[in-house]
């Protein structure tokens, strides 16, 4: 049995101009996301990968196509529901972990919690990725491992439905790496969210339940796994 | 063009709004400086080239009648160049309706070549020898406009008892008269019942019963000599004529208020465009001080293509002095307009006959020096941090900008109420201290010359309310030609509008206390009176002594002495023998204008050895400003002038309405100045963080939310600098006050409360302002930018 799907793309593609060249980063494409799936999307620089993960957290708009989440409508939103949608749906990571320098961690995991109206409580999200003893430090006091691990906290934090990761180990080393992509294992096997994680790193995906693979723009192929394996038994 | 120069040139376009704000603030420092100095020199040149060519008095004696005989032997004393004796009597002119105006009557001997304090023709002819029929007379500019007379009208005049008929012929100015006022007491000159007329000596004599005789001389004094020596030898040759008063230039009335004037925009003029450009030099150096942090990379690159420090040093100092060197163009330019603005301003307050315009090529200059200096300065101090810059480091990714605990978080309580975007903000603020401090600073001064604009009007508004409301509650104050017995006046008590009425007896003296003499008037009035009551400038009621005199500060201090001594008081009334007696001073009194010295209407009485008699009268009516009551008065021949403080009021206040003009420039000025200032911290702040906001936006937060962030941050700092500008703003009031203050005003730097809450309000405004122009630009936060690599 096919579980729920989350989120739907329906023959969506975007094109930006950059002068006077048309750029076709995503071509018509079509997508469907299940509830609770470890979703990887790989390719290389350029194949779109990003421009999908884009158009899916809401920080970008289809030039065609429809997006449904949860059965609703994404493309036709306004501004403010985008925002909403964002805040309440949506966790981001990113490739830089871009925290901010004038908080500690805490409060850079409490800052997003004050945008929803049932946050989990701040220090839990801490004890689960390892850094409630280091919750007062700054960023700049932080190694990049440690960063990034506050930034899932911050965007578990909200409990989004739908957990976005882009490249997020493409600035730490191998066994930093390992331990991040641990925590995002760790969300799909406790079922507590849907985690898709963009990366151009194909080791990562045996980790997922589904890869897509993407290339110039459009998807390549799907494949199911049948037997992800944990972030430890992975190399690369 | 260098490539270099074209980097220089895209920098500025893609930060256009801020390259703009900065260059606004130097306009304005350049604005400011060529108008008030440009103004102040024309002012200044015109007033020496006057005084120079007409011979302005360096000293006026005043007698009660001596022959025209003791000139030649004044002229004789070594250290004077030349006198001039002269007839001068202020006398009442009889205008339509039986109004009476007062003309100071003042004669000229003819051919008037060599004379000191002589007179210059600006319109009609000049006196005839032999005049056919009427006496020819000039009057002031001022006087001829406010009481639309043409050349040929007539004057009448009340003069030796009897009513004279002279022809205005024309105006004329002299040194002694480019601000007439009749007195100190007078706020404001008020041409309509106020003039000068002028005539010539022979006729002056003759309608004055001055045959052969005059009653004052002007002196003309070589540069170096020993004034006091000079000054006591003329008063020894005068003291059989009744010598009644001597006064140096620099406490002649006209003078007195021009110089007063001339000083006040020296001091302006010097100091407040200096701190636009060290504004404008604080702000570009902040500004590039970024420019330089956020360009690290391409300066790494250009440094490993192997252009040298100094070379981009003077890439990023280009900037600055572009920054100087457009809004100097542009302050010239307006600098220029506001200059021939405010002589054309001054035009109409002084009757100076070369107002010397035009261009002041050598305040131009200084200002583009000025401002390409301060600027340059900025830049070259700003960009040294580019020497630093290793190539290979520059190219590499920077690491987070380092978070730290900031003191505030000591205070716990307040910390633990504080969301996280409070946090972030005041973190950030904390440390950039720098950018802090400078901002915080900017605004303070932005808020001080908000103050600094609008407390004139509370000033004003306080003299006004002092003078008119407080200290004088009659309706008229009836002056009369010479001392009458106050029961001969009392009748007018029977008259059905009067309600009350209270004697005034002005005794003019010379106080000596020791070696040192002065002249005062002393105003003697019921100690139990109701009808004029005595405040001093700052608001304290002061009562007026049965016994002795409470006498006006500043003469007590020239004099050096204190209540409890005892002085000398001769009287120097012009009638009647000189009177001698010893009076202590009880008290000291600041008034805001006038004499400010009073004694008990009995005590005056004593001194001119009379009991019982007036000067003057003031009456308080059923309603004020009643015509019957005036046309009575006005009947009389005995009356020289009835003077009204609602018509004083309303004279005083039309003349204050340049200073409307003068505030909403300042506010303006002020504002634009705030506006950058702002404009320019929000857009910086927004700038730096444009990464950072644009994750926050991806995390969920709104564009208004986005938009709270930045306010937070400026509003922080602007609401600082407001608390600290408003009490700052006082103190500069007060500086500025004591600096103006003369003899013959002193005003307190009063600043009503609705000031600070106007000046607040304002400040707000603009600082909203500049910092929506700054948050419009949230819209462009692109959150894409937030996932792609760092450079």
């Amino acid at each position: 049995m096919t579980p729920p799907i989350l989120m739907s793309l329906k023959n969506v593609s975007k094109t930006y101009i950059m002068g006077e060249v048309k750029v076709e980063a995503l071509k018509t494409t079509t997508l469907d996301v299940y509830e609770g799936e470890l979703l990887v999307i790989l390719g290389p620089s350029g194949s779109g990968k990003s421009t999908l993960l884009n158009l899916m957290g809401g920080i970008d708009q289809p030039s065609a196509g429809e997006i449904f989440f949860a059965g609703k409508p994404l493309t036709s939103a306004g501004e403010k529901e985008m925002t909403n949608y964002r805040r309440r749906e949506v966790g981001f990571v990113f490739q830089f972990y871009n925290l901010i320098p004038d908080l500690t961690a805490a409060e850079n995991v409490a800052l997003a919690a004050e945008l929803v109206h049932k946050p989990r409580p701040v220090n839990e999200v801490l004890e689960e990725v390892g850094l409630l003893d280091r919750r007062d430090h700054f960023p700049s006091q932080l190694s990049g491992g440690e960063q990034q691990r506050v930034a899932i906290a911050r965007a578990l934090v909200k409990q989004p439905r739908l957990l976005l990761c882009d490249e997020p180990t493409g600035a730490l080393d191998f066994e930093t790496g390992k331990r991040v992509l641990r925590l995002l294992y760790d969300i799909r096997q406790k079922g507590s969210g849907t985690v898709i994680i963009v990366t151009h790193n194909t080791a990562i995906g045996a980790i997922a339940d589904r890869v897509v693979r993407m290339r110039s723009g459009s998807i390549a192929d799907i494949t199911i796994n049948q037997n992800p394996v944990p972030p430890e038994r992975i190399d690369w | 063009m260098t490539t270099l120069t074209r980097k220089l040139l895209r920098t500025i376009t893609s930060g256009w709004g801020q390259f703009v704000a900065l260059v606004l603030i130097v306009m304005l420092g350049v604005m400011i400086y060529i108008s008030m100095n440009t103004a102040y020199s024309n002012l200044s040149q015109s007033q020496e080239r006057f005084y120079q060519e007409y011979r302005f008095a360096d000293y006026t004696f005043t007698v009660v009648k001596a022959p025209e005989s003791v000139i030649s032997r004044i002229e004789a004393v070594p250290g004077v160049i030349k006198a001039t004796g002269r007839v001068q009597k202020d006398i009442p002119i009889v205008k339509a309706e039986d109004e009476r105006a007062t003309g100071r009557l003042t004669g000229y001997p003819l051919p008037q070549e060599g004379e000191v304090n002589r007179l210059h023709l600006l319109s009609g002819s000049w006196f005839e020898e032999s005049p056919a029929g009427n006496i020819g007379v000039l009057v002031d500019p001022q006087f001829f406009v406010a009481n639309h007379l043409t050349a040929g009208d007539s004057l009448e005049v009340i003069a030796g008892g009897k009513k004279v008929v002279l022809t205005v012929i024309g105006t004329a100015v002299s040194p002694e008269f480019v601000y007439p006022m009749p007195d100190a007491a007078a706020l404001v000159p008020e041409p309509e019942r106020f003039g000068i007329i002028m005539i010539p000596q022979i006729q002056a004599q003759q309608i004055l019963g001055y045959p052969g005789q005059i009653n004052q001389v002007v002196v003309d004094l070589a540069p170096g000599a020993d004034e006091t020596a000079v000054v006591r030898e003329i008063e020894r040759i005068l003291e059989p004529y009744g010598n009644l008063a001597s006064y140096p230039r620099r406490d002649q009335l006209s003078h007195a208020a021009l110089q007063a004037e001339l000083d006040g925009l020296k001091t302006m003029s010097g100091s407040l465009p200096l701190v636009f450009f060290l504004i404008a030099a604080a702000i570009q150096f902040v500004i590039i001080n970024r420019l330089i942090k956020t360009q690290r990379l391409p300066i790494g690159v250009m440094k490993a293509l192997g252009y040298s420090s100094f070379q981009i040093i003077g890439n990023y100092t280009g900037y600055a002095l572009l920054v100087s060197g457009v809004g100097a163009v542009l302050g010239i330019i307006t600098g220029i307009g506001m200059a021939a603005g405010m002589s054309q301003v001054y035009a109409q307050f002084f009757n100076l006959p070369s107002t010397i315009g035009g261009i002041n090529l050598s305040v131009v200059i200084r200002s583009v020096v000025i401002s390409l200096v301060v600027g340059g300065a900025a830049g070259l101090f700003a960009s040294r941090s580019v020497v630093r810059i290793r190539p290979a480091e520059a190219m590499r990714p920077e690491p987070p900008a380092s978070g730290k605990h900031t003191l505030l978080e000591n205070w716990t309580w307040l910390w633990q109420h504080l969301d996280s975007s409070w946090k972030m903000s005041l973190r950030s603020i904390l440390r950039n201290r720098v950018r802090f401090a400078i901002t915080v600073l900017g605004v303070v001064f932005f808020v001080c010359l908000l103050i600094f604009a609008l407390f004139s009007n509370d000033a004003v508004d306080y003299l006004v309310q002092q003078s008119f409301t407080l200290s004088n509650r009659y309706d008229y104050i009836v002056r009369f030609t010479q001392p009458v017995k106050y029961e001969d006046i009392t009748y007018w008590n029977r008259w059905s509008e009067v309600q009350k009425i209270e004697p005034l007896l002005e005794v003019p003296v010379k106080i000596k206390a020791g070696d040192r003499a002065e002249d005062e008037l002393l105003v003697g009035a019921q100690v139990t009176g109701e009808l004029r009551k005595v405040y001093d400038m700052h608001g304290q009621q002061k009562q007026i002594p049965e016994e002795g005199i409470l006498l006006n500060k500043s003469t007590a201090d020239k004099l050096g002495i204190k209540p409890g001594d005892e002085v000398e008081v001769h009287t120097t009334l012009g009638i009647g023998p000189t009177r001698t007696e010893r009076l202590r001073i009880v008290g000291l009194n600041q008034p805001m204008s006038g004499s400010g010295s009073f004694i008990s209407w009995e005590t005056a009485n004593r001194l001119l050895g009379e009991s019982r008699v007036v000067s003057a009268v003031m009456l308080k009516l059923d309603r004020p400003e009643m015509k019957e009551v005036e046309k009575r008065l006005y009947e009389m021949t005995s009356v020289s002038s009835v003077m009204s403080p609602q018509r004083e009021q309303a004279a005083f206040l039309q003349y204050m309405d340049t200073i409307i003009v003068f505030i909403a420039i300042m506010v303006l000025m002020a504002g634009l100045l705030g506006l950058a200032i702002v404009y320019n911290t929000s857009l910086m702040t927004f700038q730096e963080r444009q990464r950072e906001l644009a994750s926050l936006r991806v995390l969920g937060f709104s564009r208004r939310e986005i938009a709270g962030l930045l306010r937070k941050e400026t509003g922080v700092q602007a609401v600082l600098g407001i608390i600290i500008g408003l009490p700052a703003g006082k103190a500069m009031g007060n500086v500025l006050m004591a600096s103006i203050s003369t003899d013959l005003y002193s005003m307190p730097a009063v600043i009503y409360p609705r000031t600070y809450f106007i000046a607040a309000l304002l400040a707000l405004v603009f600082i909203g302002i500049g910092q929506q122009l700054a948050i419009r630009k949230t819209g462009q936060i692109d959150m894409v930018e937030a996932l792609k690599n760092r450079d």
